[in-house]
């Protein structure tokens, strides 16, 4: 009796829950942002606390401000011959062109040697062949074969592009399940149809996986291609600025090369929520 | 009708011996008739429904649909898989309408068309939504008001209800009656759950594994009874419902204790 009595009487708290979860299994999805972002706050600090103590040369290690004043000279002021932006521009164009092209021939050559086996038995060899090499490796051939001039930036790049978004696409085509396709041959789907309907939307997760490995493929073979063989190019930009001894310019460079890859994969991955909202979800 | 006269079918196995699957297997399918096929798994079910459905050629034996033999799928035999294969890039409703696009039906009309499948199997409301926003039960109703909608003169199911869970599923059940009932449609359909077949079929067809045979047909009142009485219940407390699912529980577990005395 009392101790119903003491509970009516007791007065109302908020109950003190001890809130439970599975045990997760390595950090188990917990987040991380705010880590992240103090340890990119703390390597910052310390560049500058290096750098202001001169513990490091400024030669080899300017400091967070003296390569903001630069990034502004560079940008207004331009360096090598062009100003940063026009550099930049230089690079994105040739990363898009390639991607336009190997995508172009990529997606439609994949689809094809996922579905044919004469198309997959004759093209097997040839991109066996040159897909595992380094695309600087085959620069000097292109240089010799179309000269220094954007041409043979061009194709280098849509080559190193062309097989990540082949393979892709291939391996679209193998993901289709073959439930949907006798579904969808049993409701009266003719080969085009099939094709449209089933096999190329299912592919495109996959598709679009590899043009996002392609976009990073390309412009980290594009900045080191622009080091060897360019007149203009942010890779180039860097190059110039080595040779003297400019620092505080190639840190400019190596900056804005990482904003881009890092907007490039944003961009994808936008990409890939407005194309394929489904994805993961069945 | 559709006639299945001595069906066999022989696959190769991994190790390159033959594997029997269906062995001289006849059956007709009746309008206005739903055949179960009863067994336990691996005898052989699927294999005769993708040999019907034309996804399967046979080693022996001819299958006909009204005296013309098959030779690959068609929208004549609409399919319902227990996997949910609904297309998630489209909606529920163009789910619905695929065959009446592949058949170039214009936009109007199969907006239309889908609709009032969409209404007979009670989904009006989610014409709009996307396939993985529903649950696996509606997914399932969408199959059905998908294969539906070509107007097949069959409609055959591979345990459709397999994967749900047991409350949804009789909801299905119910649910197919009713389309059948109303529809008028043939079905061929295929369960290991014996009571799903007793409750569904006007033939049941029990099936015996490696080689798969047919070994006992029985012809049933409870689905027609349900049709017209709604009554589920009733029939299913019936006492010549649970005589009916004692005879075939002994007609499988006799396999099984044939198959133990065999190893
Ligand atoms: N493509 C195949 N290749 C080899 N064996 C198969 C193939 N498909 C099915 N089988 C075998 O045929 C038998 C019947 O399979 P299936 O028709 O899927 O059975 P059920 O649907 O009744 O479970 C099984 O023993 C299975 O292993
Ligand atoms: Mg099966």
């Amino acid at each position: 009796m009392t101790a119903i009595a003491d509970v009516r009487t007791a007065p109302r708290r908020a109950p003190i829950r001890r809130i439970v979860a599975l045990r997760p299994v390595g950090r188990g999805g917990r987040p991380t942002l705010a880590i992240t972002a103090a340890t990119g706050g703390g390597l910052i600090g310390l560049w500058f606390l290096v750098s202001s103590l001169r513990l490091a040369s400024p030669l080899f290690l300017p400091r967070p401000d003296e390569v903001v004043t630069q990034f502004i000279a560079v940008a207004t002021d331009g360096y090598a011959n062009a100003t940063l932006f026009e550099h930049v521009e230089a690079s994105l164009a040739r990363v898009m062109s390639a991607l336009l092209l190997a995508a172009a021939a990529g997606i439609p050559v994949g689809l094809l040697m996922g579905m044919n086996r004469w198309v997959k038995g004759v093209l097997d060899a040839p991109i066996g062949f040159y897909w595992p090499l380094p695309p600087l490796a085959y620069l000097p051939l292109m240089i010799i074969w179309l000269g220094i001039g954007e041409v043979s930036k061009v194709l280098l790049l849509t080559l190193a592009m062309f097989a990540p978004i082949c393979l892709s696409a291939q391996a679209g085509v193998r993901s289709v399940s073959v439930e949907r396709v006798n579904v969808a041959l049993s409701l009266g789907a003719g080969r085009g149809q099939l094709f449209r309907d089933i096999v190329f939307p299912s592919a495109l997760p996959e598709i679009l996986t590899g043009l996002r490995i392609s976009v990073g493929i390309g412009w980290g073979t594009l900045v080191a291609a622009e080091l060897i063989a360019a007149r203009r190019g942010i890779g180039y930009m860097i190059m110039s600025a080595s040779e003297f001894l400019a620092t505080d310019v190639v840190f400019v460079g190596i900056i804005v090369i990482a904003a881009c890859a890092f907007a490039f994969s944003a961009a994808m991955r936008g990409l890939e929520h407005w194309l394929v909202p489904w994805k993961g979800k069945s | 009708m559709l006639t299945v006269r001595d069906a066999s079918v022989f696959f190769a196995a991994r190790d390159g011996s033959e594997v029997h699957a269906l062995d001289r297997v006849s059956l007709d399918l009746r309008p206005d008739s739903i055949v179960v096929a009863l067994g336990t798994s691996g005898c052989g079910k699927s294999t005769l429904l993708n040999a019907i459905a034309g996804f399967l050629p046979l080693s022996e034996g001819s299958i006909r649909l009204d005296g013309r033999s098959i030779d690959g799928p068609g929208a004549d035999r609409g399919v319902v898989f227990q996997k949910d294969t609904l297309l998630p890039w489209m909606s529920v409703a163009d789910n619905v309408a695929l065959g009446l696009k592949f058949a170039g039906v214009p936009l109007r009309e199969r907006r239309r068309r889908a609709g009032e499948l969409l209404r007979l199997v009670g989904l009006e409301a989610f014409a709009d939504a996307a396939p993985y926003e529903l649950s696996g039960g509606m997914r399932q109703r969408v199959g059905i008001a998908r294969a539906l909608a070509t107007e097949p003169k069959i409609l055959l199911m591979d345990e459709p209800f397999g994967a749900l869970d047991s409350l949804t599923r009789e909801n299905m059940q119910e649910l197919l009656v009713s389309v059948w009932a109303r529809t008028g449609k043939q079905i061929f359909f295929i369960t290991h759950s014996i009571e799903e077949a007793l409750f569904l079929g006007t033939t049941v067809v029990v099936m015996s594994p490696r080689p798969g045979r047919i070994v006992a047909r029985f012809d049933l009142e409870f689905v027609r009874d349900f049709a017209r009485d709604g009554s589920v219940g009733a029939i299913r407390s019936a006492p010549k419902f649970s005589e009916m699912r004692e005879t075939i529980r002994n007609i499988i577990h006799g396999f099984d204790a044939r198959m133990g005395a065999l190893q």
